[in-house]
C-alpha cells in the first residue's frame, strides 16, 4: 500500500514537472536527435532535404504507426513480465504464456477461426513463405502446380519463383484491367496436380478487393488448399476464413497498428492443412514455426486486433469520408488524375492514382511534405514502373506517375487537405513546363507522334 | 465491483468526458493528440443514448480505464519526446 501511495505520488509529481517544462521549452524535455538528422532554424533536414516539420503520414499500406493502446498493452511485458512463455516450471513462463494465448485468441476472434489455429510469426512475409513453400514441399508427391496471380506481393511471387527452380510449375493468372481476376480464366487453369492456390485478399498497391467468397467456392468443390494474403485487410475489411472457405491466411502487425516484427499464419484444422516447417528447432507453435515467441509483440498484435474488431465500423466510416475529399480535392482542380484498379471493389483507406503528363519521380519528390509511395515500399528504390500496374495493362507513361495514397485511422481532415493543396500546387507547376501538356493543350494527340530515333 | 454496477451520476460521467479531453490534449504528437480527442467527443456521443443501465456502466467503466491508459500515455510521450516531432500540418494552425 505504502509502495502504491510512493508511485502515484511520484507520477503526480512527474507529470506535473514534465508539463511545466513542456510548456516553457519543448526542447528541454527532448531527447537527442537521430543521428543523420539535421534540426536546422525551425526546421528538419535530411538527406539534402528542408522541410519545415515532420511530413504528414499518407503511406498506411507500408507500415501504420502504432497505437497508443497497443503499445500500453506491450509495455509491462519489456519490464516485469519477461518470462519466456515456453517455461512450464516458473511464474515468469506462465504469465507470458497465458498473455500470448490471449493474444492468440484475439487474432482468432478477428477472423472467425479458432486459437488453435493460429501460429505466430515474424510477418506476413514468412507466414506467406510458410504457406507456399511448406504447403508444396509436404505435398510434393503428388502436387506439383501452383495457382498465383500476376499482382501478388513479391513474397509469394518470390517463393514461386524458387519453387519453379525445384521443378514446380506456376500459373502466374493475369488480371483484368481493374485489377480483380477473372474467375473463369481462374477456373480454366485448374489441373488435377494443383497443389495451391494463392490470391491476396486486398492489393498492397492498388487496394482492390478480390472475389474471396467465389475463389473459396471454386477451391472447396475441387478440394485444393486456398492461400490467401491477408496483410492489407485485416480489421479494415470484414475478413472471415468460414465464409471464404481460407486454408491458410498471412497476417501482419505492423499493417493495423501494432508492432513490426509479429505476424500470424492461420492454418486449418478441418480437413487438416499440412505444412513443412521452413524454420527447424524447439518445436514452438506447434512445431511449424521454431523459435522463441517474442510475447511483447505478440500481445501487441493481439490487443492490435482486438482495437481493430472495435473500431473496424468507426475508423471505416471515416476512411471512406476522407478519401471521398482526398478524391474530390484533387478531380476538382486537376484533369487527367486516374484512379487505379476497380472503384467500386477496393479498399478506400488505398487510393492509388496517375497523374498525366507528369514525371512521377519530379513529382514524388516535390512532394517532400508528404510522405507518400508510389507504390510498395519494397519495390520503392527501383525506378522501373510497379508490376502491379504493368499487369492491369496501365500505360508505361502512367504507370511511371502512380502515387499511393494511404489514410489510416490517425489521419486528420487538415492532412487530407494539406496534400490535395500540395499535389494540386506540384502537378501544377510540373504541368507548366512539360512540352507534352502544351501540346495536349493545343489539341494535338501524343500517341500518333513520330519521335525522332534514338 | 460493486460500484461498476451503479449507474454513474451525470456529474461523473461528465467529468470523465473532460478528464478525458484534457489528458488527450496532452499528447505531443498530432495525429494522436487530434485522434484522442475525436475519439472521446465520438465515443460519448454515440453513447449518448443508452439507458440500459448494464450498458451505461460498462461505457463508463470502459471510459475510465480508456483514461488510465491514456494518462500512461502522455507520460511516455513526454518523456521520450523527439525534438523534431512537429509535423506540417501544425505550422499553419
Amino acid at each position: 500500500m505504502a509502495m502504491k501511495l510512493f508511485t502515484s505520488k511520484l507520477r503526480q509529481t512527474y507529470t506535473r514537472t514534465s508539463s511545466e517544462l513542456r510548456t516553457l521549452s519543448t526542447a528541454a524535455a527532448a531527447t537527442a536527435p537521430v543521428e543523420g538528422f539535421d534540426e536546422t532554424e525551425g526546421g528538419i533536414s535530411m538527406k539534402g532535404v528542408k522541410i519545415s516539420g515532420r511530413p504528414l503520414y499518407l503511406d498506411m499500406q507500408a507500415t501504420s504507426p502504432v497505437d497508443p493502446r497497443v503499445l500500453d498493452a506491450m509495455l509491462p511485458f519489456y519490464i516485469s513480465r519477461f518470462g519466456n512463455p515456453h517455461s512450464r516450471t516458473h511464474l515468469y513462463g506462465w504469465e507470458s504464456d497465458h498473455a500470448v494465448e490471449t493474444s492468440r485468441s484475439q487474432v482468432a476472434a478477428l477472423i472467425n477461426a479458432s486459437p488453435k489455429e493460429i501460429v505466430f510469426t515474424s510477418g506476413a512475409t514468412e507466414s506467406n513463405n510458410i504457406s507456399v513453400k511448406g504447403l508444396m514441399h509436404f505435398y510434393k508427391d503428388k502436387k506439383r502446380h501452383i495457382i498465383t496471380t500476376q499482382t501478388e506481393h513479391k513474397c509469394v511471387l518470390d517463393s514461386c519463383r524458387h519453387l519453379q527452380q525445384e521443378g514446380f510449375e506456376v500459373t502466374y493468372l493475369p488480371v483484368r484491367p481493374d485489377g480483380i481476376i477473372d474467375l473463369d480464366g481462374f477456373r480454366s487453369a485448374i489441373r488435377p496436380d494443383t497443389g495451391l492456390v494463392s490470391v491476396m485478399m486486398v492489393n498492397n498497391e492498388i487496394g482492390v478487393i478480390q472475389p474471396m467468397e467465389e475463389i473459396g467456392r471454386i477451391c472447396r468443390e475441387l478440394n485444393i488448399p486456398f492461400h490467401t494474403d491477408a496483410a492489407q485487410a485485416l480489421g479494415k475489411i470484414r475478413v472471415d476464413v468460414e465464409k471464404m472457405n481460407v486454408s491458410l491466411m498471412s497476417l501482419s502487425g505492423h499493417k493495423i497498428y501494432g508492432p513490426k516484427g509479429v505476424g500470424a499464419l492461420y492454418i486449418r484444422r478441418r480437413p487438416r492443412i499440412r505444412v513443412e516447417p521452413q524454420m527447424n528447432g524447439g518445436g514452438q507453435e506447434r512445431g511449424i514455426r521454431s523459435g522463441t515467441v517474442p510475447t511483447p509483440l505478440v500481445v501487441g498484435m493481439g490487443a492490435a486486433c482486438e482495437l481493430a474488431m472495435k473500431e473496424m465500423e468507426y475508423d471505416g466510416k471515416r476512411i471512406t469520408a476522407l478519401k471521398e475529399r482526398l478524391l474530390n480535392g484533387i478531380r476538382s482542380n486537376l484533369d487527367g488524375v486516374v484512379v487505379n484498379g476497380s472503384i467500386d471493389c477496393r479498399y478506400d483507406g488505398n487510393l492509388n492514382l496517375s497523374f498525366a503528363y507528369v514525371e512521377g519521380e519530379s513529382l514524388l519528390m516535390g512532394l517532400k511534405e508528404v510522405a507518400v509511395s508510389s507504390g510498395s515500399a519494397c519495390t520503392s528504390a527501383s525506378l522501373e514502373p510497379s508490376y502491379v500496374l504493368r499487369a492491369l495493362g496501365v500505360e508505361e507513361d502512367m504507370a511511371h506517375t502512380s502515387i499511393r495514397f494511404g489514410i489510416g485511422r490517425f489521419t486528420t481532415e487538415a492532412e487530407i487537405d494539406r496534400a490535395i493543396e500540395l499535389t494540386v500546387q506540384q502537378v501544377e507547376k510540373l504541368r507548366e513546363m512539360s512540352p507534352l501538356y502544351e501540346m495536349v493543350k493545343e489539341g494535338i494527340d501524343i500517341k500518333n507522334i513520330q519521335w525522332a530515333q534514338h | 465491483m460493486a460500484s461498476a454496477l451503479s449507474e454513474p451520476s451525470r456529474a461523473a460521467i461528465l467529468s470523465l468526458f473532460r478528464s478525458l479531453l484534457r489528458t488527450a490534449r496532452q499528447f505531443s504528437d498530432y495525429n494522436i493528440r487530434e485522434y484522442s480527442k475525436r475519439r472521446t467527443i465520438d465515443g460519448f456521443r454515440q453513447n449518448r443514448e443508452l439507458s440500459d443501465l448494464s450498458l451505461v456502466s460498462s461505457a463508463f467503466s470502459d471510459g475510465k480505464s480508456q483514461l488510465e491508459v491514456a494518462r500512461r500515455q502522455v507520460w511516455y510521450h513526454m518523456a521520450l519526446l523527439d525534438v523534431n516531432h512537429f509535423q506540417v500540418v501544425e505550422f499553419r494552425a
